[in-house]
């Protein structure tokens, strides 16, 4: 695979020095810039998959994209840790937008789609079979068994994305600054290339707000710090 | 926790209890609030009148200007799209193999546990391609034991990918830490952030000591070996320690020169003699 794996951590440091050198070459300054703060205009929620570096796929240096990976880029309601994350991108770093990237081959959501018992990962994974049952109709007439698991990585996509606009954070910024905008899109590991799915953001976040509207004025308190 | 860090946990709550006891008569007070607390410095490299822990906060943009950020961030999501067509196409050119090899599977030798911090890319920092480096990033590097996202993670990277190394990578100017090191409330935050104020209390002698800038560069460290403790308290972890030699690291990046330390986490037999008694566990 690569050629550059690192047969110990020691080569790693190797590494890490070659790039430092590389980019005080091409910024003298880059890393100066770096220690006084981040301002990213992006958050990033992807697949922990390896092949899928944030900042590589997107062609952005290291500052750009604040970034959360966990297994199949799922935003789970409860779950604690990416809701810190997107509570923290919006309410305190302020950023523009936000993308859920996932990618075809996801073993993830392959998983969700054998039936095995993955123990620990059940419940994680369980979420992606959430998603094949809301979207039931839709993918059991794909009859091409790799065309019907592509399309559920979209939809786990659009879910999340979904997810993600559920928030408070998101709603209240929106409302306030007309940002962050939401966006879905899917990264093809055979040719390297992003595609971006055109989720209507408008559209979702309406209709979103029919039920999970947690602005003020809907005769729910406001929680400054919810996420 | 070691013996020491009981002894001074529990001289803490006797400390704690009799501040309380002192005041008693008054509505209950949180730890918060005691003496014990208040003495503590409280400014940070971060705090300003906004959430202190963020050291470029932004106030909300005014609405005159949204207009204008909003066309710019347009035009910023048409570049990385177009930028990720660039980088597709040098990718190919200098690795022409690679990308057919990464559609057949990723055989990852490092788990990246890492802060969501942007200037934390963990891939270039490394010099390294995509299918190499696994990853969960979150907000400070904090593993919570019950944490189903990060547990899920490692258990695939460790058991199914079986990687070689896990790394646990901290960084210098850490939004999170500054924010344990103050007190301000953070809404749901808050909840994420205990780990490292429970790790912040259980060294409160030692980083009361220190400048504030040095204070935040220590529970920095500390908080690295906190979540380097979390991975090494699962079985599945120890399991691939003691039968094919998995290797467990932590590291801290400076944001401000772009280059990784290494921290001595070398434990001694008898402490890796406890942990396996009493975390590992067999099917």
């Amino acid at each position: 695979m690569s050629q550059q794996i690192p047969q110990s951590i020691e080569a790693i440091f190797e590494n890490n020095k070659k790039w430092v050198s590389t980019k005080k070459v091409e910024d003298p300054a880059f890393f100066e810039k770096l220690a006084a703060g981040q301002t990213p205009d992006y958050l990033y929620i992807g697949c922990s998959d390896s092949r899928v570096p944030a900042n590589e796929i997107m062609g952005l240096e290291a500052g750009e994209v604040f970034v959360h990976r966990n297994i199949a880029n799922l935003v789970p309601n409860i779950d604690l840790n990416v809701m810190s994350v997107v509570n923290y991108a919006v309410r305190h770093l302020n950023v523009k937008h936000i993308i859920v990237c996932g990618h075809y081959n996801c073993g993830g959501v392959k998983a969700a789609l054998t039936p095995t018992d993955l123990g620990l990962l059940n419940p994680w994974l369980r979420n992606i079979r959430d998603v094949y049952r809301l979207h039931e109709k839709e993918l059991d007439k794909i009859e091409d068994e790799a065309k019907r698991y592509n399309r559920l990585v979209e939809l786990n996509v659009i879910e999340s994305c979904r997810n993600v606009i559920k928030t408070a954070a998101v709603q209240q910024s929106y409302r306030d600054n007309k940002y962050p905008i939401v966006h879905g899109w899917v990264f093809d590991l055979r040719d390297g290339l992003l595609r971006d799915l055109h989720i209507d953001f408008e559209n979702m976040l309406e209709d979103v707000m029919k039920i999970y509207h947690l602005s003020p004025g809907s005769g729910h308190s406001e929680t400054s710090g919810g996420a | 926790m070691s013996a020491a860090g009981l002894a001074m946990r529990s001289r803490f709550l006797a400390r704690a209890s009799e501040a309380a006891g002192q005041i008693a008569g008054r509505q209950p007070l949180t730890l918060s609030s005691s003496p014990l607390i208040t003495a503590m410095p409280r400014v940070s490299p971060f705090s300003t009148s906004a959430p202190s822990y963020c050291a470029n906060h932004k106030p909300s943009a005014p609405t005159t200007q949204t207009n204008s950020t909003d066309s710019d961030s347009t035009d910023k999501y048409a570049a990385g799209l177009r930028k990720n067509k660039d980088w597709a196409a040098q990718t190919a050119r200098e690795h022409p193999d690679l990308f057919p090899t990464l559609a057949n599977g990723q055989q990852p030798q490092i788990l990246w546990l890492g802060c969501s911090d942007s200037r934390c890319a963990e891939t270039s920092m490394l010099g390294l391609l995509p299918g190499d480096v696994f990853v969960h990033r979150n907000i400070a590097n904090i593993l919570h034991p019950g944490d189903l996202s990060s547990g899920a993670v490692i258990e695939y990277a460790v058991k199914h990918l079986r990687v070689k190394h896990v790394v646990v990578c901290g960084h210098t100017s850490c939004g999170g830490v500054a924010a344990a090191m103050g007190s301000k409330q953070l809404g749901i935050l808050d909840p994420w952030l205990l780990p490292l104020r429970q790790v912040r209390e259980r060294n409160l002698a030692t980083l009361q000591k220190l400048s504030p800038d040095k204070a935040a560069e220590k529970l920095v460290e500390l908080n690295v070996r906190e979540s380097l403790n979390v991975v090494t308290q699962k079985s599945v972890v120890l399991e691939a320690i003691q039968e094919r030699g998995l290797e467990v690291h932590g590291l801290i990046y400076d944001v401000g020169s772009g280059v990784l330390r290494e921290l001595d986490t070398s434990d001694s037999d008898e402490a890796i003699k406890a942990r396996l008694v009493a975390f590992k566990t067999e099917a």
